[in-house]
């Protein structure tokens, strides 16, 4: 009686998260005017409009911006994962005066809202002319996820054995090579989740974005979603608004799905550690 | 191990992420205080020291003091109702079966997508028009409010929507912090006649202890970060009900171009924070389960 009780409790919740997004994805491939005119009609089987999605990716633009954010995400990962690895990698295995130091102001960036740096941030970028560039906006995306980058691999190296290390070294190898050879290759499971959850955050990031690439051209997804809810309030057409959420949300959802015990414990260790 | 090549071999694996971190971030960070001594609309030519003018007249400034009233209320009852669902459903996750194992698995989606995307969906959820009203309709409720245009209503759909982004997080939290409390000790209560409500008052509550402290400061970081939900659903409105510290800066900055104010209203905002970060540790400070050991 009390786990029926409970599982009906915990199905209300089911539903309070999956109505929603349901919504969204069954209105994707309604007609744009049937939308808010029968919020709760389901879409024909026989008649799905997918026109929608071809609206939203071409002339709504969310095909650029779907592939502007791709290239920023890849691009910051690219560089963050190597950079960050190497400093959590010195950290953690080559202790000297002052690293203790180091390692505590690479967390600090963690402590503080992005909104602290915003405006000095946006006259940085303005003075190096890199404001409205993917450039700027990946130089500022990997600076910020350096912190919490450094700290999950940190953890990483700091549980592979010195012996591995040691060994390397004997049989000739210098630091650096022990390093991109043998300890890299190791700790490719942590820089695999940590690449997924920082990649995950960089795909959904908006409030940096809003500021950092103040025109249009260039304008990542969230930027482009957030756009078409302005360009399309005086159509009362929202077929291609919700391919275009459709078209956001799908692939993180699909990405988290396939790596979720993954993401899970990546962010509980975050959570209760950081 | 080779000690030659060690400082350079150190140098130059840290220098690209030191570089990186201190140009962008540890710079803005010391100009942040700087900017919040000037008066300056962003023209290089025209910066003039006021000192403490800034944090004098954001101490005046009645708008702020609403966005700050408002964020506090987001975190004071959106902030209570978030603690009470997820302790709730940690709990029942406990209990297994299928309800369980699907929960399991979609908890966290909210918490996974685009801001952007949950705030478009709650903003068409919440239209006069939209999949909220168009229920109540089909309940027999023929005047439904039009909520976010409603200046009695905006703040709390805006805090429905934060609640719903934020809650699979929460869930987290407290099902780790209840899966860590070995079987042995509920065992033990059963046997001691303590079941139901009365063992979790008196034996699951307490032994969350470090998980609530870890979740009220969370919850202090996630609601006086409200930006984007608050932008794109309201824009603060309607007449400022809605306003949140963020929206009022990011106006200020970057519609206004009162860039050294903006920067003072920041420097409020991680001020808040930390006051309430501290609050929180001073509550509580003391393990309650030490006690009893």
């Amino acid at each position: 009686m009390k786990r029926i009780l409970a599982n009906i409790f915990l199905a209300f919740f089911v539903a309070g998260v999956l109505v929603p997004l349901l919504w969204v994805l069954w209105s994707s491939v309604k007609a744009g005017d049937r939308i808010l005119a029968a919020p709760w009609e389901l879409p024909r089987i026989d008649a799905f409009h997918w026109e929608n999605y071809g609206a939203a990716w071409d002339k709504a633009g969310i095909g650029q911006a779907f592939a502007n954010s791709l290239v920023v995400t890849l691009a910051s990962l690219v560089i963050l994962l190597p950079i960050s690895a190497m400093a959590a990698y010195v950290l953690a295995k080559y202790p000297f005066r002052g690293s203790k130091l180091i390692q505590t102001l690479f967390m600090g960036q963690m402590m503080f809202p992005h909104f602290l740096v915003i405006v000095p941030l946006f006259f940085l970028l303005r003075d190096m002319h890199v404001l409205d560039t993917m450039t700027g906006l990946v130089a500022v995306y990997v600076a910020y996820s350096l912190s919490f980058t450094i700290f999950v691999l940190g953890g990483f190296f700091q549980a592979l054995p010195n012996e591995l290390m040691e060994a390397a070294m004997i049989d000739g190898c210098s630091h650096s090579k022990t390093f991109w050879r043998i300890m890299m290759p190791l700790a490719k499971p942590g820089l695999v989740v940590v690449g997924i959850f920082v990649g995950i955050g960089l795909w959904n990031e908006y409030s940096l974005a809003l500021v950092l690439m103040p025109s249009a051209q260039n304008k990542t997804l969230p930027l482009g979603i957030a756009n078409l809810t302005m360009t399309q309030q005086y159509q009362s057409d929202w077929g291609a608004l919700f391919a275009g959420l459709v078209i956001v949300m799908a692939p993180v959802l699909v990405v988290y799905w396939f790596y979720r015990d993954k993401i899970h414990e990546a962010m509980l260790a975050g959570a209760i550690k950081g | 191990m080779d000690r030659k090549g060690r400082t350079s071999f150190i140098v130059s694996f840290l220098a690209p992420a030191v570089l990186v971190y201190g140009w962008f971030v540890v710079w803005p960070f010391i100009q942040a205080i700087q900017f919040s001594a000037f008066r300056w609309r962003g023209l290089s030519m025209n910066r003039k020291f006021v000192g403490a003018e800034n944090f004098v007249k954001l101490g005046q400034d009645d708008v702020f003091w609403k966005a700050i009233g408002n964020n506090l209320w987001i975190f004071a009852v959106c902030g209570a109702a978030i603690v009470v669902l997820a302790v709730g459903v940690a709990h029942a996750l406990r209990g297994g079966g299928v309800a369980a194992k699907v929960l399991r698995s979609v908890y966290l989606f909210p918490q996974v997508i685009s801001l952007v995307a949950v705030a478009v969906l709650w903003q068409f959820i919440f239209n006069p028009q939209g999949l909220l009203n168009a229920g109540l309709r089909l309940l027999g409720l023929n005047n439904p409010p039009t909520w976010l245009g409603d200046p009695s209503l905006a703040l709390a759909a805006v805090g429905v929507a934060f609640s719903w982004y934020v809650l699979g997080f929460y869930i987290m939290l407290f099902a780790a912090g209840i899966q860590s409390i070995p079987d042995e000790v509920f065992e033990a209560a059963e046997l001691d006649g303590s079941k139901g409500f009365h063992r979790f008052w008196t034996l699951t509550w307490p032994l969350l202890w470090s998980v609530k402290r870890v979740a009220v400061v969370y919850l202090v970081i996630n609601v006086m970060n409200i930006f984007a939900l608050v932008l794109l659903m309201t824009r603060g409105g309607p007449d400022r009900k809605s306003e949140v510290m963020l929206t009022y800066l990011y106006e200020q900055a970057f519609t206004n171009s009162q860039f050294g104010y903006a920067t003072a209203m920041a420097i409020g905002n991680f001020a808040v924070i930390l006051a309430l970060s501290l609050a929180i540790m001073f509550v509580f400070r003391r393990d309650p389960t030490l006690r009893r050991a």
